[in-house]
């Protein structure tokens, strides 16, 4: 065993504090040549409510915009035709809003027609069109990008999900300081600028990965169907007419909650000098101030359900069934046997593989996984119809599954399998520093970067009985939220059918 | 209105950046770095030969108790019989998938998975390839199941009906996403119908092919003399030499050349082509033509123009103006790939809302047109150059990825100071030279064109900028509609 394989047992993390309240996480790996670096806002789209949905993904494009410093060449000039351009937008906003309301009434059929148009909104849009010229002649374009590529850093991007807002980037190791500089100064002195084109990358972004996909639509149908009041029945993308009505203000505010200090983890990985980097942090970052106040945890939970519901949608697909339960949310005890019952039921050797796909021939991959959020979560069992087969012979069999787990312990050795297999991905995880900076990052979002040493010992303490216990808890017939993805004909001069 | 000013204002004007320390310098340009040299490490340093001749290339790293052995083996897709198609894909599967002569499919995955061992097979286009990594306080038994995985796979046949039953539901819905499309057409395009490269599997040619068919694929490519190995984790050198030639001294290579790849005899047409597939609300396009081999001496000036005009993310001129300026697309780019075996492509892609896709179009013609005309800024080829140079320690970075590139470059028979001099080459470009190789290797009249989505709507444009139309670039022959193939024959409908 190598000299790091106790370390895999504990990751060691040094942990700081500043005054404000951010948190550094540092990781000492010698001998790399990069410093994976990254920094997570735990705020996401669980934080948005109806109206602004998109916001915190929105924003974590906007943070790529430049500061005070990079991107414009006249920095006052750019900061007044921001203002200019809200000013115009927010006209153009009651325009609109009235071609809404003759929509809503009928009285027109395409909102977005410009034949529609009133001779005023067509003034707006021109001054509109005006300004961003203007604006454009102030631009240095993606400076932010261009300073960090040019130093020789990789990678630079950044991630929102329904709980976390991760920003990224591989580092030379001797050019650590421009990641604080630059990373400060976005902090400390942002400017939104292209705040409207952006939202449109946004909306294209949605289309190519939700509207324009084959089952895109239907799978953002099923999750809202699966939440009945949580705001994860939302997506992260945000609805499109909200993406369309986000204003910079509603950007600027949420920013003012968030990304305070107080909220944010940042996390190195590689080689570096401790002390140096503890002296940068509070150099550069210990300039930003505490928020007024701590942003406070999502209030709505979700209601309990009390039916079986199902959703059959058609999509140019293969034929799919998808079975969900409402179960714990990240960190709950019962998280871990959940976690290990899914591990029985995938993989090559899962029972879910052994059973459907092979005895039974009745599907062609089969699958199963605990998923948790930070505030709730849930359990997903899913298989392809293999053609000829019905859907709901498929779903019948993935009961059958869970059932036999509800009446029989597992046996011992299929049990050591599984911990064989987390023992060997606890290390397998652990090799790339940039993902282990990601992994500290996400799990600081939600419980605690700790999580990453004290999870290990509680999935490997996870018994039969535990795993009976909750398979015969969280599964109940009323509980369930069933998708069947019937296929449609995927065009060509054949109409292909499938399982159904 | 004055309400929002003094928010942005209170947010983003002096108060906070009351507390900045003076000793901060004020644009990130100032500050200091220590120099950092760089030489990459050769792969001839890590090489070795088995008696057997099989090449490995062996890299220690004692950070984690794990093995990795990756093996490259010489075939591929372009070996199959056009009438087969689906043979190297089925057989590279099917040899981690379907047992071994001696132990039936499920035993042998669950003694893999009981010793938490990670197995893998697969052949690609131009190289297949094998896996094992585990912990490597259980070499032995991973490394027994590795060897006898891939010299003695038993091709089930249960397990063969099963792959045939996948891969022919896969082909069923080969029409279902705008990206396979997209994919399949532009290899038709540029490389014709008769090339490896386009060739699809179709229900015929899967459902003909058989375990026998399978066994000879895998007889007349697997064996050690076409194997190169890159082997990495924690373990002494010598010793994992022991054991590879322990595993594989006995497995007898027969004189048999390897096989040389194909070139595409296909010269693309110019035009516009489109996909109808209703349904969608944005458009997918590829741009494009015939480009260069990796041997052509100008590739590296080429890739650093390419970086300018499209490759280098958001630092390049397309991104920036589909992307940043319009807010057309989210992905938007260009890459100029050199090719290993035949010329490589120029390809610059997209994906806009129906409406906008002809605008998009016509500014990558014009950026194109631009940086063959004007000389690019001093500043551009700085950040290309710095791009390229500096990401070349993240190619070798863990010991995983250097034993990858040496088995990769050692495969593509790259010249073996090819990274020692890459950095010095790089720097020696001008800007000259950035304008002459794009003169003389983009050629816009050459551009193949392809657009898949919802052909009424991208035709019609955006009736708010009714100047762009996808017929300007059509010629003469106006726009090309491709229809959609019976996904099962691979059948186009007559016109």
């Amino acid at each position: 065993m190598g000299a790091l394989a106790a370390w895999a047992q504990q990751v060691p993390v040094r942990e700081v504090t500043l005054d404000n309240g951010m948190k550094f996480l540092f990781v000492q790996r010698k001998g790399a040549p990069n410093i994976a670096a990254g920094w997570v806002a735990k705020v996401g789209s669980v934080h948005e409510r109806p109206g602004i949905t998109g916001t915190a993904h929105l924003f974590e494009h906007m943070m790529f915009k430049g500061t005070r410093t990079i991107g414009s060449r006249n920095i006052e000039e750019d900061l007044r035709i921001n203002v200019q351009l809200d000013q115009v937008k927010a006209e153009l906003r009651k325009e609109e809003q009235e071609l809404a309301r003759r929509l809503r009434l009928g009285l027109i059929a395409n909102a977005k027609d410009p034949a529609v148009r009133s001779e005023r909104h067509r003034q707006l849009l021109a001054e509109f069109d005006k300004l961003n010229a203007r604006q454009k002649e102030l631009l240095v374009k993606n400076e932010f990008d261009r300073i960090y590529t040019s130093a020789g850093a990789s990678g630079l991007n950044a991630g929102t999900a329904h709980d976390f807002t991760i920003y990224f980037i591989q580092v030379p190791a001797n050019k650590l300081e421009l990641w604080f500089w630059m990373e400060s100064d976005r902090l400390l002195n942002p400017v939104f600028r292209e705040f409207y084109s952006e939202r449109d990358v946004v909306h294209e972004e949605r289309r190519l990965r939700v509207d324009s996909t084959p089952t895109g639509k239907q799978r953002e149908e099923f999750d809202a169907m699966f939440w009945k009041s949580s705001p994860y029945g939302w997506p992260v993308i945000g609805w499109p007419s909200d993406l369309e009505g986000i204003t910079r203000e509603e950007a600027t505010a949420f920013f003012g909650t968030y990304y305070a200090p107080n909220n944010l983890t940042a996390c190195l990985v590689g080689d570096f000098d401790e002390e140096q980097a503890v002296a940068w942090a509070k150099k550069y970052f210990g300039r930003l101030r505490r928020g007024a106040r701590e942003p406070e945890p999502v209030r709505t939970v979700e209601e309990a359900q009390h039916g079986e519901r199902r959703l059959t949608a058609y999509a140019e697909t293969v034929p799919t069934v998808v079975i969900r339960y409402h179960t714990v949310a990240d960190g709950h005890k019962d998280d871990y046997p959940l976690s290990v019952l899914a591990y029985l039921l995938s993989g090559r050797t899962g029972r879910l593989y052994k059973s459907l796909v092979l005895e039974q021939q009745l599907a062609n991959s089969a699958s199963a996984e605990q998923n948790t959020y930070k505030y709730e979560g849930f359990f997903q069992l899913s298989a392809v119809a293999k053609p000829g087969r019905t859907l709901e012979a498929v779903e019948q069999a993935l009961y059958q599954e869970i059932e036999k787990l509800q009446k029989e312990l597992a046996p011992e050795r299929e049990l050591q399998k599984i911990k064989n297999q987390l023992a060997a991905s606890k290390f397998r995880r652990l090799q790339s520093d940039f993902f282990l900076m990601q992994q500290l990052l996400v799990a600081e979002a939600s419980r605690g970067w700790q999580s990453i040493n004290t999870d290990p010992p509680l999935l490997d303490a996870v018994t039969a009985e535990d795993v009976r216990r909750v398979a015969r808890q969280y599964f109940p017939p009323e509980g369930r939220n069933v998708l069947h993805l019937a296929p449609k004909a995927g065009g060509g001069p054949r109409g292909t059918g499938g399982g159904l | 209105m004055s309400t929002r000013r003094q928010t942005l204002a209170a947010l983003l004007g002096a108060p906070w950046a009351l507390r900045a320390a003076e000793d901060i310098v004020k644009h990130p340009r100032e500050l200091q770095f220590a120099p950092r040299t760089f030489t990459p490490p050769r792969g001839a340093d890590f090489r070795h030969q088995l008696s057997n001749g099989a090449t490995a290339f062996l890299v220690e790293d004692h950070d984690f108790p794990l093995i990795n052995i990756s093996v490259t083996v010489r075939t591929g897709e372009f070996v199959e019989p056009p009438e087969k198609a689906g043979l190297a894909q089925l057989t590279g599967s099917q040899i981690r998938a379907g047992g071994t002569t001696a132990r039936k499919p499920l035993d042998f995955d669950e003694d893999a998975d009981f010793l938490a061992a990670s197995l893998s097979s697969g052949i690609g286009d131009v190289s297949g390839s094998a896996g094992l990594n585990c912990l490597s306080k259980d070499i032995d038994a991973g490394l027994a199941l590795f060897v006898e995985m891939l010299r003695t796979p038993g091709f089930d046949g249960e397990r063969l009906q099963l792959a045939k039953s996948q891969l022919l539901q896969s082909l069923e819905r080969r029409n279902d996403s705008t990206a396979s499309i997209e994919q399949r057409e532009w290899a038709r395009l540029l490389r014709g119908t008769s090339h490896f490269s386009a060739r699809q599997a179709t229900k015929a040619s899967v459902e003909s092919i058989t375990r026998e068919e399978m066994a000879q694929f895998h007889a007349r490519y697997f064996f050690p003399a076409n194997f190169v190995f890159a082997v990495s984790g924690d373990f002494k050198t010598a010793d994992m030499l022991a054991r590879l030639e322990k595993a594989f001294g006995n497995w007898p290579s027969p004189r048999i050349a390897p096989p040389q790849v194909p070139k595409p005899n296909f010269t693309p047409k110019p035009g516009v082509y489109l996909v109808h597939k209703p349904g969608v609300n944005q458009g997918r396009v590829r741009m494009g033509h015939l480009g260069v081999m990796i041997s052509n001496p100008d590739h590296l000036a080429i890739s650093l123009m390419n970086s300018i005009l499209g490759g280098g993310a958001f630092t390049s001129r397309i991104t920036e103006r589909v992307r940043s300026d319009e807010g057309l697309a989210y992905s938007a780019g260009s890459m100029f790939m050199p090719g290993t075996y035949y010329e490589g492509t120029f390809t610059a892609a997209f994906q806009s809302k129906s409406e906008t896709v002809a605008q998009a179009v016509a500014i990558i013609f014009e950026e194109i047109e631009k940086i063959r005309t004007q000389r690019v800024k001093p500043e551009e080829l700085d950040t290309a150059k710095a791009r390229a140079i500096e990401a070349l320690p993240t190619r070798f970075a863990t010991a995983a990825s250097r034993a990858g590139q040496f088995a990769s470059d050692f495969y593509t028979k790259l010249p073996e100071d090819y990274w020692q001099k890459y950095a010095e080459r790089i720097r020696a470009v001008t800007i000259e030279e950035i304008q002459r190789v794009a003169q003389k290797y983009l050629r816009p009249e050459q551009m193949v064109v392809l657009a898949v989505g919802d052909a009424d709507a991208i035709l019609k444009g955006n009736p708010d900028k009714p100047q762009f139309k996808l017929e300007t670039w059509a010629g003469g022959a106006g726009i090309v509609r491709i229809p959609l193939p019976d996904p099962l024959t691979m059948v186009y409908p007559a016109g």
